[in-house]
């Protein structure tokens, strides 16, 4: 733990991480609940398509070497969000079709950029799986601006958010601006993901956003007890991964989610041990959103 | 026999391009594609267990093909569990496996002595490095998926259309349901070494969502497909040798170009239509 407090880098990865594990399981509640969760995942994939756009860029661009390219992902990443919206509806029978499409797209051309920028080097390997290393101040700065978004829009407009959640149509009808809601959320989404990339990389980044909050709808009892739940799961993978990734000498995005999935299993043989059944938000639904 | 290494290559290629596509409009049509994408990253965790394992115990003969294909039969069992534990939230199945067998795969290559460029080979597929054995794992695997899905094709259509209807009528779903997961991780382990792990599941699903937007038949589904398929392996494999591209991310993008066309197409022939009813 006191290598921790006292490498500079360390510290940020530390900092950068709890405030990731705060973030990206709550938003994850959201997304669950949406039955989005696959969501993220084609999201994620197209950050990567991002970074490596900007890497190939960067090349011939040299304005571009100094900035990082996680601007370049986040960019990717809400404009992809946009794209899944619009693929839904073209697809009305197959609408779970969207993802896989935008997903395998976007990875696709992630990778004819990356060969195009002769970027198959350790810094790839460190964006797809994550490196306590890349967490840079500046890094930390988006971290904390992001986490504060977050925050605020999420204690602004709880209740909407809740309702749109549970009943997208009921909501409509009363008067929330749906449209825009979603728009919000959709890039606040994207927004997290393209700054937790750096710490747990673009292929485990999904799993912090869904792991911590399948854990918490095997013990919650009500939707506000899934957030606390959802948020200590989340923290405590942070926690217990990249400290025991630290002296274990592995890669860190992987202990974190596997911390993660250790807390799933043990919160699925807990329920089993107690005889209750899985948490469901629906018939919650009325007492949440009154 | 004695062939070099690109025609090995284009071998496995046309392989792959063919029995992809034809499990993507079945997955397709069962509401499933992203069970591809699951098995694919749990068939990462199987190859970083079976590099790792062959790297620490230099004598065991373990091939990283055949572990992926164990842990991707494995995966698949797991999801129809995992299915069953969330029944209120099914589509949390694949996400936690997927995340799962990701991680796993992060932890096992930090601890595997190879470099990265054999990781690279396996994410992002590379045509270069299909070798004889290789080129044997697909071959076999490719005739009995073959021969699978002529001997089991009515059952395969059937459960995918109407679960009920073909349980009513006396198939027996259990066996039907696990030729499907043997089916998919057979695919995913024949061609990752050509497309490479994250670029599997973009084979089987972009080639039967253009199809759906073609296609007026059942039977027209799987040919469009197929023809789409091999149409994006054979552009992909000539644009990456003549650009100096990534195999894998060339065979992908020109799928992905195709299914925007077709799309595109769509509109611009009802547009055509109206302007000369007939």
């Amino acid at each position: 733990m006191e290598a921790f407090l006292q490498y500079d880098f360390l510290r940020n990865a530390l900092i950068a991480g709890i405030l990731i594990g705060f973030t990206a399981p709550v938003l994850g509640v959201f997304i669950v609940v949406r039955r989005l969760a696959l969501l993220t995942d084609a999201l994620s994939h197209i950050t990567l398509t991002g970074i490596a756009f900007h890497l190939f860029l960067s090349q011939t661009l040299s304005v571009l070497t100094g900035l990082s390219p996680v601007y370049m992902g986040m960019i990717f990443a809400a404009a992809g969000s946009l794209f899944i919206e619009k693929l839904r509806t073209v697809y009305t029978a197959y609408q779970e079709l969207a993802v896989p499409i935008i997903l395998s797209s976007a990875i696709g051309l992630g990778v004819i950029f990356i060969s195009l920028a002769d970027g198959f080097n350790q810094d790839l390997f460190a964006y797809l799986f994550g490196s306590v290393i890349a967490v840079s101040k500046g890094d930390l700065g988006a971290v904390t601006g992001i986490a504060i978004f977050v925050t605020i829009v999420l204690i602004l407009f709880y209740k909407q958010l809740l309702f749109i959640a549970f009943d997208e149509n009921q909501a409509r009808v009363s008067g929330i601006p749906v449209k825009s809601m979603n728009l919000l959320f959709i890039i606040m989404t994207a927004l997290v993901i393209a700054t937790s990339m750096q710490l747990v990389g673009i292929l485990l980044v999904s799993s912090l956003m869904t792991l911590p909050v399948a854990a918490a709808l095997q013990a919650a009892k009500s939707f506000r007890q899934m957030f606390v739940y959802s948020v200590i799961v989340g923290e405590a993978s942070v926690l217990i991964g990249m400290i025991s990734a630290f002296y274990l000498d592995v890669s860190s995005g992987g202990m974190i989610v596997l911390a993660a999935l250790v807390l799933l299993l043990a919160s699925m043989l807990y329920r089993k041990a107690s005889g209750r059944a899985v948490f469901h938000p629906g018939r919650q639904k009325e007492a949440a959103v009154e | 026999m004695d062939l070099t290494f690109l025609e090995r290559g284009i071998i496995a290629a046309l392989c792959i391009g063919m029995i992809a596509p034809l499990l993507g409009t079945l997955l397709a049509v069962r509401r499933s594609s992203i069970i591809a994408d699951s098995l694919s990253h749990v068939t990462l965790t199987g190859l970083s267990a079976g590099v790792l394992i062959g790297g620490t115990f230099e004598f065991l003969p373990v091939h990283p093909l055949y572990t992926g294909f164990a842990f991707s039969l494995a995966g698949s069992l797991f999801i129809e569990k995992l299915r069953q534990e969330y029944a209120s939230f099914q589509e949390l199945a694949a996400p936690i496996i997927l995340s799962a067998g990701i991680g796993l795969s992060a932890v096992f290559m930090s601890l595997a002595p190879s470099g990265q460029n054999e990781w690279y080979d396996y994410l992002f597929g590379s045509i270069v490095s299909v070798g004889e054995g290789d080129l044997l794992f697909i071959l076999v695997t490719f005739l009995v998926s073959v021969v699978l899905f002529i001997v089991f094709f009515k059952e395969l259509v059937f459960v995918s259309f109407d679960q009920e209807g073909a349980a009513v009528s006396g198939i027996h779903m259990k066996t039907i349901n696990f030729l499907f997961s043997f089916l998919t991780a057979l695919v995913i382990s024949m061609s990752m070494k050509v497309v490479g792990i994250l670029l599997v599941g973009a084979l089987i699903a972009l080639p039967a969502s253009a199809a759906l937007q073609l296609a007026k038949s059942f039977r027209a589904l799987v040919l469009w497909s197929i023809i789409i398929g091999e149409a994006a392996v054979i552009s992909g494999v000539i644009g990456s040798y003549h650009l100096s591209l990534a195999t894998g991310g060339s065979i992908v993008v020109s799928a992905a170009l195709i299914l925007g066309a077709v799309l595109l197409w769509k509109p611009l022939v009802r547009i055509f239509s109206r302007r000369n009813p007939l």
